[in-house]
């Protein structure tokens, strides 16, 4: 049996019993390549659920929004439930009320190539799950041009750092695609969007757009689990993973702390430790 | 009206005569497909894509348009005047977009001053779509890959040749001297057209639309409709017909601006009133409202539909959410009566 064919079946199965309310996976989409978030609710409609690479979309980001519709199953890669994980860890969602299948996954595709920060995934199969849907896949090489490019981007001087953020970021039209995505990014009120008193700038200009994609970062640090789902959503094509993965980097080497990967250890914002560096203290 | 020829070389001259003479635009690569940029020759035009990733509303609608200018004494200054500009390669769903704004703006008589004002100083060339992409189906709402609409001159490329066809007298003005086409021209022009046309098998009954959509608003429809929808503004940024804008004022060094920046009807703070209560603060209701807008309210409103079928939303969102899949089930669910 295909591992959309298991999938399908356990979800028949999950919503006949009455085990599960809704499952959300996904679907074919609408073009080619592509498929889209399913919200399964009646057995028989399991049969439109779909696994494969087209697969892109965080679907973590929909727990927060089937807050109230009783027990959900959730298809789930590895970065999928690690945003899982920093929800329970942040308690946005209970996970009694939660039902995780877990998928491995190969790297998801868009426009017909791996999404970027799949060529650098170190967790494809899922952290925590209540049951694998086929097996797991195993861990890839880090993709050696991902590590080239920012080992590049790391020895420029800081002006140069700036100017390259800058001419990506002025590109920026303020969509927020990449915050609605994010399933971590689910603040009632975003500072952006506070107006009593107006924190940035609702102009694009280069500053307010800088402004909003590093304090988004700061908000991010060690908490975005490199999904990528921001990055894929973006449609002016910013590199916003670049931005993500030296954040990531810096909380993984500075607090020895990976986001949503192991629900025991507590996110490394959220504890303080005397040992901590801190030489920007001066 | 009638139409021109113009060589392949003779319409490079000519863009490269524009690009000296005043500020003219067109697609131009980038990282990920083509944008619109200020082009200094025609080696910089870039038309190997179907469309460029933003729409052209910009050049009547700018992202931020500053509306008043003062110091810090108080004193106002004028904002600067928009200036001349050709914008070159703006393809048929466009133009039209650019016509629905013009109209929109000039609803029961009120004319948007800026709008106007920018309209008046720029041309569209626009050129014909020989080819179309998955996403397109502007056949599908009375427009088509040929369609000539809010353009002043619109070009269809011949191979060798381009015909040109002036829609205002400004495309008449850039048309003058060359020579006029013949027949088997425009034969050519004609085939290449319904080539193009066929390759959109969508059809929508628009008319149908107008009785579904007011019974469907209070459907149960639009929570799965809309279930996918993450309530970002990618599709309304890059609709070339979406025109909400919001009034701000920033001041940067001493200088303050007032300007109006585009708003999108799928933010929470954009129907949130003054006194905190928010209408619209279920996600469904705002991608229903950018459904009934589309195919209603500016039917009401301006008497068209302002959906034009470029595609760019369905290309944009994050959730893959497919407006024609949208369109088609309600017209599905809500037979006439």
């Amino acid at each position: 049996m295909s591992r959309s064919e298991k999938l399908r079946q356990r979800a028949k199965e999950l919503l006949a019993s009455k085990e599960v309310a809704m499952v959300i996976g996904y679907c074919a989409g609408s073009k080619p390549g592509l498929s889209q978030p399913a919200f399964i609710t009646r057995p028989e409609e399991a049969q439109r659920l779909i696994f494969d690479s087209t697969c892109s979309q965080n679907l973590a980001n929909y727990l927060l929004k089937v807050k109230n519709s009783g027990k959900v199953a959730v298809v789930a890669k590895g970065c999928d439930s690690r945003s899982i994980v920093v929800l329970l860890q942040e308690n946005q969602i209970q996970r009694e009320n939660l039902y995780i299948l877990g998928v491995g996954c190969d790297g998801v595709v868009q426009n017909g190539a791996k999404s970027v920060s799949c060529l650098a995934c170190q967790y494809p199969n899922p952290v925590i799950y209540d049951e694998m849907i086929g097996d797991e896949v195993e861990k890839p090489a880090p993709d050696p041009i991902v590590a080239k490019n920012d080992k590049e981007f790391e020895q420029l001087s800081s002006a140069e750092r700036w100017q390259v953020l800058s001419e990506d970021i002025s590109r920026c039209i303020r969509c927020y695609a990449c915050r609605q995505v994010c399933p971590n990014c689910y603040c009632p009120v975003c500072f952006v969007d506070a107006s009593m008193p107006q924190l940035v700038g609702r102009t694009h200009n280069l500053s307010d757009n800088m402004a909003f994609h590093i304090i988004r970062a700061l908000h991010m640090a060690g908490r975005c689990v490199e999904c990528g789902a921001c990055h894929r959503a973006c449609p002016m094509g910013i590199d916003l993973m670049r931005l993500n993965r030296r954040v990531a980097r810096i909380v993984r080497e500075r607090f020895d702390s990976v986001a949503g990967v192991d629900i025991n250890k507590p996110p490394a914002l959220t504890q303080f430790n005397p040992a901590d560096p801190q030489e920007f203290i001066k | 009206m009638k139409k021109y020829l113009l060589t392949r070389q003779e319409l490079s001259q000519l863009l490269d005569r524009l690009a000296k003479e005043t500020n003219l635009y067109a697609p131009v690569k980038d990282k990920t497909g083509a944008t619109w940029g200020k082009v200094k020759n025609t080696a910089e035009v870039h038309l190997e894509e179907v469309n460029t990733r933003e729409p052209a509303k910009g050049f009547i609608f700018p992202r931020c348009e500053v509306l008043l200018r003062f110091d810090q004494k108080g004193n106002a200054l004028e904002p600067e005047p928009p200036e001349e500009q050709i914008v070159f390669g703006i393809r048929p769903c466009d133009a039209r977009a650019i016509a629905f704004l013009e109209k929109f703006y000039t609803i029961e008589g009120k004319t948007d001053p800026y709008v106007k004002a920018r309209r008046e100083k720029t041309t569209f060339i626009g050129l014909a779509c020989n080819r179309t992409a998955p996403t397109c189906f502007c056949l599908a709402l009375g427009g088509s890959p040929h369609d000539a609409t809010g353009m002043d001159l619109l070009l269809t490329d011949l191979g060798d040749l381009f015909l040109a066809e002036p829609l205002t007298a400004k495309g008449e003005k850039l048309i003058a001297g060359y020579p006029e086409a013949k027949n088997e021209h425009l034969t050519a022009g004609a085939k290449l057209r319904k080539k193009a046309e066929a390759e959109i098998p969508l059809r929508i009954d628009t008319a149908k639309l107008q009785e579904v959509l007011p019974k469907a608003f209070a459907s149960k429809i639009w929570e799965t409709l809309a279930l996918n929808c993450v309530n970002c503004g990618a599709c309304t940024f890059l609709c070339p017909t979406c025109h909400c804008f919001d009034v701000t004022d920033e001041t940067v060094r001493g200088s303050t601006v007032r300007c109006r920046v585009w708003d999108s009807c799928q933010f929470t703070l954009y129907s949130r009133h003054a006194s905190g209560h928010n209408p619209r603060l279920d996600p469904r209701a705002r991608y229903r409202n950018r459904v009934m807008d589309k195919f209603y309210y500016t039917v009401e409103q301006a008497g068209v539909i302002s959906c034009v079928g470029c595609g760019r939303c369905i290309i944009a969102c994050p959730a893959n959410i497919d407006i024609r899949t949208t369109v088609e089930r309600l017209l599905k669910e809500f037979p006439e009566e």
